[in-house]
C-alpha cells in the first residue's frame, strides 16, 4: 500500500485538536467509530496505507465536521452517489459539469448558480 | 543511567493522582474500567500509535516504546485489541507501563539517543521497567476500586487463601506436562480481571499485593 500522507497527516491534526477536549476522539473509539481497526487507522495517519474506503472516509469527516465531498478528494476518491448522478443523465449531466469546466467558472459562481436554483425551486440553501 | 529508588508508596501516589487529574478534567464515571487510552491521549496530549515495532526498531519483542521529545508512544501492533480482543489485559497493561515511564522517568535521560525508551517483555529486572510495571497495576487497579469490588462479589473484607486451589492447578499442570508458574490464575483473580480490563495475572499479583489473596 503506498498510502497517503498529506491525508493522514490532515486526519490525525483534525483528530488531535479534538482529542485534547473529547476523550471520544481517541485513536481506538475514532477508529471503531469509522468502522476500521486501530492499526489501520494508525498506519493511515502515518500515511503507510491507503485511506480506507468512501463510506469510512464520509464517517470520520462527520466525526471531525468537516466537508464528505472535500476530504474525500483529499483522498483521490469521490463520493459513490456522485457518479451514480451522472450514470443516470450521462449526456446532459456531464454536459453541465463539462460547460462548467470549460466556462472556468470559479467556486463563488458555481455556488451563486446553485443557490439560484434552489432558492428557484424552494429549496433550502446549500450547507456552504 | 542511574534511576532513583521510588518506594511502592510514591509510585501508588502518583499514579491516583494522574488517575484524580483526569476524572477532574473530563469527569466521567470514575468506576473500573480505568480510562487508560484517554488518560494517555486526551488529559496528557500524547499521540499513540500502533506498529510493527519489531521491523521500526529492528529488534524482537519490544511491547511498548515511548518517545519523550516527539510526545509519543507506539504499541506493537500485535497488541491491537481491535485486532485481536484477547490482548486487551495485555494491551491495556502496556499502556499503563508507558505512562508509568511517562510520569516517573520522563525527565532523565537515558536510551541510545537519549530519548527513546523501550520496553521489552524480558526486561522486567531492570529498576526502570520494574518501577513502570509496578506504577501500571497501582493505575489500572486503583486500591478502592478493588475493595470495593472484592466486597461487592465476596461481601466481606476477609482475605481469601487460595493455596489449596493453586496446588491442586499446579500439580494438574504438572500432570499434562505444561507447568508454567506465569499462567497459573486462580478462578477469583480471573473473573475480578473482568472487571479491570486486565489479564489474570496481573489482577492476581495485585490481590497478592493487597493481602486480599493468599497463594501460600
Amino acid at each position: 500500500m503506498p498510502g497517503n500522507p498529506q491525508f493522514g497527516m490532515f486526519i490525525r491534526s483534525m483528530r488531535e485538536e479534538k482529542k485534547k477536549r473529547d476523550p471520544a476522539y481517541s485513536l481506538r473509539k475514532f477508529a471503531e467509530a469509522a468502522g476500521i481497526s486501530a492499526t489501520f487507522m494508525s498506519k493511515v495517519e502515518n500515511g503507510e496505507f491507503d485511506p480506507p474506503a468512501p463510506d469510512k472516509i464520509k464517517k470520520m469527516a462527520e466525526l471531525l465536521e468537516v466537508n464528505s465531498d472535500e476530504l474525500l478528494a483529499m483522498a483521490g476518491k469521490v463520493d459513490p452517489d456522485l457518479s451514480g448522478i451522472i450514470r443516470d443523465q450521462p449526456r446532459a449531466m456531464a454536459d453541465f459539469l463539462r460547460t462548467a469546466r470549460d466556462l472556468n467558472l470559479g467556486r463563488k459562481e458555481i455556488e451563486a448558480l446553485t443557490d439560484k436554483l434552489r432558492a428557484e425551486r424552494g429549496l433550502d440553501p446549500s450547507e456552504e | 543511567m542511574r534511576v532513583p529508588y521510588l518506594h511502592k508508596a510514591d509510585i501508588e501516589a502518583a499514579a491516583n493522582e494522574l488517575l484524580m487529574s483526569y476524572h477532574y478534567k473530563f469527569g466521567m464515571e470514575e468506576a473500573p474500567p480505568v480510562p487508560v487510552e484517554e488518560i494517555l491521549e486526551s488529559l496528557l496530549g500524547l499521540a499513540l500509535e500502533f506498529g510493527d515495532l519489531d521491523a521500526l526498531l529492528n529488534k524482537k519483542g519490544v511491547l511498548g516504546a515511548t518517545w519523550v521529545n516527539e510526545r509519543r508512544v507506539v504499541i506493537n501492533e500485535m497488541l491491537d485489541p481491535t485486532e485481536d480482543p484477547s490482548v486487551e489485559g495485555r494491551y491495556r497493561f502496556t499502556l499503563a507501563h508507558e505512562l508509568g515511564h511517562w510520569q516517573l522517568h520522563r525527565h532523565l535521560s537515558f536510551g541510545e539517543d537519549g530519548q527513546t525508551i523501550l520496553c521489552r517483555s524480558k526486561s522486567k529486572k531492570d529498576p526502570m521497567e520494574w518501577q513502570a510495571d509496578c506504577f501500571a497495576g497501582y493505575l489500572l487497579m486503583p486500591k478502592k476500586d478493588v475493595i470495593r469490588s472484592w466486597e461487592e462479589v465476596f461481601g466481606t473484607h476477609e482475605p481469601y487463601d487460595a493455596s489449596d486451589e493453586l496446588y491442586n492447578m499446579q500439580s494438574r499442570f504438572d500432570e499434562a506436562g505444561e507447568a508454567s508458574e506465569a499462567g497459573l490464575v486462580v478462578d477469583l483473580a480471573r473473573d475480578l480481571a473482568e472487571v479491570f480490563q486486565v489479564s489474570g495475572l496481573a489482577m492476581q499479583i495485585r490481590l497478592v499485593d493487597m493481602g486480599l489473596l493468599k497463594l501460600r
